[in-house]
């Protein structure tokens, strides 16, 4: 049996958790949907040589899924501005995002008796992919600023319980993980420790 | 060559001198962590904490702060790290789209 641990920094500055098998299950299995959800859209795929070699991808209008919505947010409130951007900028923004959760699912693949020790670099792709998902489960579960409540009185046969359940424990796990990494700020900063940080914006 | 070059100096002029900045905006959302978005400000812009979790703060009481001002170009790059981060981030001539 083991027992599960959130994000410690450790005195050789390695970042280190512990995940019990399921929970180690559902973030492999989070992180591949991830993956999945940001491979190229087929939709408009651009065959211009001349296009690909300056990374333009073809797509100029927001994905029509929710989810990738969110995850590749439009840069201008006008569209033809946000269009242009977009262009020359989404493939880009995917394949890092991605990137990010292939280091998240090697990591978890590869994992000896459950702990994983990750250096600053991998640290910081497993804090961009934590926040990847909860913005994607986020977007399914329908979160909004007072629907936490809401959440936690859903009956224990609606299937988003169980997802909501998912979604607050990568949230003490991205905590955990944002407190080590800031413990760095702290060292070079006179500043007191703040207290009580809430854990939503 | 001369004549042109006064003759584009002169067009050029009156735009260069109504200029404004271009600015970052980040919006609220109900996802995010407070101390992450705290903690993508330091990491993007170099921010000291205390500053950083001031904008944070803004971002959460506010509903959005601009968070970064300059070129049109150095806008676009500094959103597109945020966007890399997951904010909710967009960038503006006037600061009120």
């Amino acid at each position: 049996m083991v027992i599960s641990s959130a994000f410690l920094r450790h005195g050789d500055g390695s970042f280190v958790a512990m995940f019990a098998d399921t929970e180690k299950e559902v973030l492999i299995n989070l992180t591949e949907q991830l993956i999945e959800i940001l491979a190229e859209r087929v939709d408009a795929v651009h065959t211009d040589p001349l296009a690909a070699m300056v990374n333009m991808t073809g797509h100029d209008s927001p994905p029509d899924d929710d989810v990738l919505a969110r995850l590749l947010p439009n840069a201008y409130a006008d569209p033809v501005d946000s269009a242009d951007f977009r262009r020359f900028t989404e493939t880009e923004l995917r394949s890092k995002k991605r990137s990010h959760a292939l280091v998240v699912r090697s990591n978890l693949l590869n994992l000896e008796k459950s702990t994983v020790r990750l250096n600053e670099e991998s640290a910081q792709a497993w804090l961009g992919a934590l926040n990847d998902i909860r913005l994607a489960l986020g977007v399914r579960l329908n979160v909004q600023e007072q629907s936490h409540e809401q959440l936690e009185l859903l009956s224990p046969d609606d299937p988003m319980r169980g997802v909501y359940a998912v979604y607050t424990w990568l949230g003490w796990l991205q905590e955990s993980l944002v407190q080590a990494l800031m413990d760095d700020f702290d060292e070079n900063d006179s500043h007191e420790d703040e207290e009580g940080w809430e854990i939503q914006t | 060559m001369v004549k042109t070059e006064e003759k584009a100096d002169e067009l050029t002029l009156p735009s260069f001198l109504i200029d404004r900045p271009w600015v970052t905006i980040v919006w609220d959302d109900p996802v995010n962590l407070m101390s992450y978005v705290t903690y993508v400000f330091v990491t993007v812009f170099g921010y000291s904490k205390e500053r950083a979790t001031e904008l944070m703060l803004k971002v959460h009481n506010e509903g959005r702060a601009v968070v970064s001002s300059g070129s049109r170009e150095e806008m676009e790059r500094d959103v597109q790290r945020l966007h890399e981060f997951g904010l909710w981030a967009t960038l503006s001539h006037d600061g009120e789209k």
